[in-house]
């Protein structure tokens, strides 16, 4: 085995890990502020529902003008702007899931360079202080991965909404809840602790 | 120096795994959709495979396309994959109990991908309607990233519980190599969306059914089905509006459901299926509702290919609403009715029916518009039998003492079902013995003879006139040889030698009418002719045939020629014709039941025609070449289904001029066959029968006994032997050991037959 192509390689993993560690900070920081704004649609739509089942012509306030139409018409354009706020959250989601992306690919790309440098047992040797090297890619793996599936269900789910399916629309805060997966989630924040003294290691 | 040494060992440890098998576990929760397998690092070494490197596994039929990774435990002799990329057999396939060999990993070189073109299955009919193409596009771009893939393999994205169940990979854009990776450059390309049902009967369809002899009606269904349902365009130029419904009528058992299921798998139609008992609920308005949702989950699938709406038993589902006072059950009709009213010509889809009593059907179902068709599928003919014996026989060890045209000569009156029950049993028969003495595993001509006496035709079983009875030779029937003659001519030359029937323009006759002296025979020569032929053989008399019910033994008389044609060639044997009939011209009673059935009779014998539901089989062109063997089987199967197409009437008296003379004409029962009392020689060959098996004293002289025994009909000289016996033991006590003439002599009574009798029936036909 070749000490340079492992430094590197080392050099390479302790890189994208410092990275993903960012990365899932922001992920989880952008979910957080996700979640006030579909509540606040979900509430959008109870308020519509709420519209097309009152008959307004009957009560009170009957006397103001096309008042239902009104109604709707901020509503929706109140709805308009928190979907718009949802789709840069989602852009955001998209650049993170992104810069993991290339940092996986980037420390594939070494692991693919040095190979025929690296031997087959070197790259499972485990010691107390770093795990070993194909571990350590298949985390990177995994969480790549989980960013991944989890964009593409966010994502579907903020396609498939229809204005015209109201109940759809009220469910969706549930429904984006239902998304997350703490096991994924935990299976980062645990790959990041086992790598915690690799990455301090100099 | 060392680490070489350790090499070389390894080495070795690596070739002599190479050899052992590996057990295939299951997956591991967190490896699921990632398309790894898991390896020992000792075999991924040996294999030369780095970390993530594109794999094809070979494993229980299939491949599969995975990435190599070391398993944490390290351990060897396992495999566990994910069959995220699989071609079509893994989908579905069990991985218990599996063990690969290491021959079947192969490393591969996966060059990453320009562009792939691929079909996407989404999970229902609304996503493929209402989703936009770009947003399945973006999907399938985003699930397909970072995934090795080969042409015609599927990958499941199921587990991501998003729109798209499955990704078929169809093309990869350099067409050069077999497998590749996707990137996030790759463009994809897609080019056909279809729904999950529709792809599932699309898999279904590689397994075959079977039909055999039915190859007309399944060719006209075929293009009844195929002309609205692939090219509905053409048809709307001409400004045709094409036919929407088929009805299918057959007795039981022919294979009317089996024809639908080809026949919609041959058309790659989607099959829904309505059952009676199904779509019945217990709430008022609840079965409308069902059948209504049956009607839009076929529309739904019209959508996007051809649909059949299969309607097993409808009898059960429509009856006739003009009888019935069930308000819910009308209710169900005229839904249904209104519902196929409701199809329009752009809707894509057909409906068939089935039942076996079109009878009772509502007449309104029956009209163009509704079921436009009516197809009859009969009692198969002999074509047929061999036909569907052929095609049932293709996947049985048979010996070649099987001849398949002989069986199906015997098999008059047997449904497809039961040619499929015969086989099945002839089958069970060949195990039976071949675990006894253990012989060679293949079906014998001898297994099917035993399996037919225990599978009795179907269309027989609810019969009234189906009799068991113990076979008898000609031989057992001393004297009459130019009775049996005669009966030979006319009932087993017919089956045996149609050839020369056809040749002479003979055909063979409509009835047979024996008549004669009590006791002569009659009842033993018929059951004689029946057992020297293979047809089907009906009996009926009186007590069956009577009831209290006005009309009902007019019913009971057609409902047995009915079935005896539905099984021909059949005879069909009425004892003591003059009991059962009697004369229109008996003054006595004019409008009794016997008149009755007696025009029933002459109706059935020689009719107008038959009704169309009793239709079978159709004329066929023969295609194979003259000359060959083939051909003159053919041939001589085809003169036979000629020639005994119909049912052959036996009846017998003894009171011939107690019978309508309308009955007596040529056309109707046109031989006439006197069946006389034995004389000196038959009585003779009848003693000799009767005492075959007792044993007789030396000074027994048969041929003075014939002598003395005028007038003696049959059943007399049997009991003049029973009466010596009996005597003998009476006078010589239990030892006796044979039997003396003049025991014989002091049996001898009075003749029950009279000379003026005997002279009136030889006069009443000949002047």
């Amino acid at each position: 085995m070749s000490k340079p192509a492992l430094l590197s390689l080392h050099q390479a993993l302790k890189k994208s890990f410092q990275s993903l560690e960012e990365n899932q900070k922001v992920w989880n920081s952008i979910l957080d502020e996700c979640k006030p704004v579909l509540d606040s649609l979900g509430n959008l739509a109870d308020q519509l529902i709420a519209l097309s089942n009152v008959k307004i012509e009957q009560g009170p306030l009957n006397q103001f003008p096309e008042l239902h139409e009104r109604l709707r018409f901020k509503l929706l354009l109140a709805m308009d702007t928190v979907l718009g706020k949802l789709g840069e959250k989602m852009c955001s989601l998209q650049t993170v899931r992104d810069s993991v992306g290339n940092q996986v690919t980037a420390v594939f790309q070494v692991y693919e360079q040095h190979a025929d440098a690296l031997d087959l047992t070197a790259c499972l040797q485990r010691s107390a202080v770093a795990p070993s090297i194909a571990d350590m890619l298949e985390w990177l793996q995994d969480a790549e991965r989980y960013y991944r599936q989890q964009y593409i269900r966010r994502k579907t789910l903020l396609q498939e909404l229809k204005p015209n399916d109201l109940s759809d629309l009220q469910s969706a805060p549930k429904r984006w809840e239902a998304l997350a997966t703490p096991n994924g989630e935990d299976r980062i924040s645990d790959a990041l602790f086992r790598v915690s003294l690799f990455l301090d290691a100099q | 120096m060392l680490s070489e040494a350790d090499d070389s060992t390894g080495k070795n440890t690596h070739e002599a795994e190479e050899m052992m098998n590996l057990k295939v576990l299951p997956l591991d929760i967190c490896d699921e959709g990632t398309q790894r397998c898991r390896l020992g690092p000792g075999l991924m070494a040996s294999l030369g495979l780095r970390i993530g490197a594109p794999v094809h596994v070979t494993v229980a039929g299939g491949g599969c396309l995975c990435t190599a990774w070391p398993r944490s435990d390290l351990a060897e002799g396992f495999l566990q994959l994910d069959t995220k990329c699989a071609t079509v057999d893994l989908i579905t396939a069990n991985f218990k109990d599996i063990s690969v060999s290491p021959r079947h990993i192969r490393a591969l070189c996966s060059p990453k991908l320009k562009g792939v073109s691929v079909k996407v299955v989404v999970q229902s009919m609304e996503i493929k309607k209402y989703s936009s193409d770009s947003l399945i596009h973006d999907l399938v771009k985003d699930m397909l990233r970072g995934i090795y893939v080969a042409g015609k393999h599927i990958v499941d994205v199921s587990h991501l519980k998003s729109l798209v169940e499955l990704i078929l990979i169809q093309q990869l854009d350099p067409c050069s190599s077999d497998t590749g990776l996707i990137t996030a450059k790759t463009s994809v390309k897609i080019e056909e969306i279809q729904t999950l049902n529709s792809y599932r009967c699309q898999l279904q369809k590689s397994s075959d059914i079977s039909v055999g002899g039915m190859e007309d009606i399944c060719s006209a269904m075929k293009e009844m089905l195929n002309l609205p349902l692939r090219y509905p365009g053409a048809l709307q130029m001409l400004g045709l509006s094409c036919a929407k419904g088929v009805l299918l009528i057959g007795p039981p058992g022919v294979g009317k459901t089996m024809l639908v299921r080809s026949v919609v798998k041959e058309v790659g139609a989607f099959l829904v299926t309505i059952n009676g008992p199904v779509i019945l609920g217990s709430r008022p308005g609840e079965s409308e509702e069902n059948l209504r949702r049956m009607f839009k989950r076929a529309s739904d699938a019209a959508q996007e290919g051809p649909c059949v709406l299969f309607i097993d038993e409808i009898d059960s589902l429509c009856p006739k609403r003009a009888g019935s006072t069930s308000a819910p059950q009308n209710r169900v009709v005229a839904q249904l009715l209104t519902l196929m009213d409701g199809i329009g010509s752009e809707e894509r889809f057909v409906i068939i029916g089935a039942t076996n009593q079109a009878d009772t059907l509502d007449p309104a179902l029956r009209r163009p518009g509704r079921f436009d068709r009516e197809v009859i599928i009969g009692v198969p003919t002999l074509h047929q039998r061999k036909s569907i014996l052929d095609s049932l026989s293709s996947k049985m060890l048979l010996s070649d003492s099987v001849d398949l045209v002989a069986l199906a000569e015997m098999t008059t009156g047997y449904v497809g079902a039961d040619l499929s029950a015969l086989c099945r049993e002839a089958a069970l028969q060949a195990i039976l013995h071949s675990s006894q003495e253990s012989e060679s595993n293949s079906v014998d001509m001898k297994h099917f003879l035993e399996a037919l006496k225990k599978v009795q035709p179907s269309c027989l079983r609810s019969s009234i006139g189906l009799t068991e009875f113990k076979p008898i030779t000609w031989d057992q029937i001393g004297g009459l040889e130019d009775v049996k003659l005669k009966l030979k001519q006319s009932i087993e030359w017919p089956m045996k030698f149609p050839e020369a029937f056809t040749r002479l323009g003979l055909s063979r006759p409509r009835g047979v009418l024996l008549y004669g002296p009590p006791g002569c025979a009659k009842t033993t020569l018929v059951k004689a002719a029946a057992s020297s032929t293979h047809c089907a053989f009906l009996s009926v008399s009186g007590a069956e045939l009577f009831s209290p019910f006005v009309g009902d033994s007019e019913k009971a008389m057609a409902q047995l020629f009915r079935q005896a044609r539905a099984c021909a060639p059949s005879i069909l044997f009425l004892d003591e014709i003059d009991s059962i009939l009697g004369s229109r011209f008996d003054t006595t009673a004019p409008h009794s039941v016997q008149a009755r059935v007696l025009s029933v009779l002459l109706n059935e014998l020689d009719g107008v025609g038959l009704k169309t539901l009793e239709r079978r089989g159709s004329h066929r062109m023969s295609c194979q070449p003259e000359g060959t063997i083939e051909f003159q089987q053919e041939q001589q199967m085809e003169y036979q289904e000629v020639c005994n197409k119909d049912v052959m009437i036996v009846a017998a008296t003894n009171r011939p001029d107690a019978l309508d003379s309308a009955l007596l004409r040529p056309g109707r029962l046109d031989k006439i066959i006197y069946v006389p009392p034995p004389d000196m020689q038959a009585r003779l060959a009848i003693l000799e029968i009767c005492t075959k098996r007792m044993p007789l004293e030396s000074d027994v002289c048969l041929e003075e006994l014939a002598q003395k025994t005028h007038l003696f009909s049959g059943a007399d000289l049997e009991n003049l032997c029973k009466e010596a016996a009996l005597l003998t033991l009476q006078e010589e006590g239990m030892d006796a050991s044979s039997i003396k003439q003049k025991y014989f002599i002091k049996s001898l009574k009075n003749p029950s037959l009279k000379a003026q009798q005997i002279d009136s029936y030889q006069h009443l036909f000949t002047n």
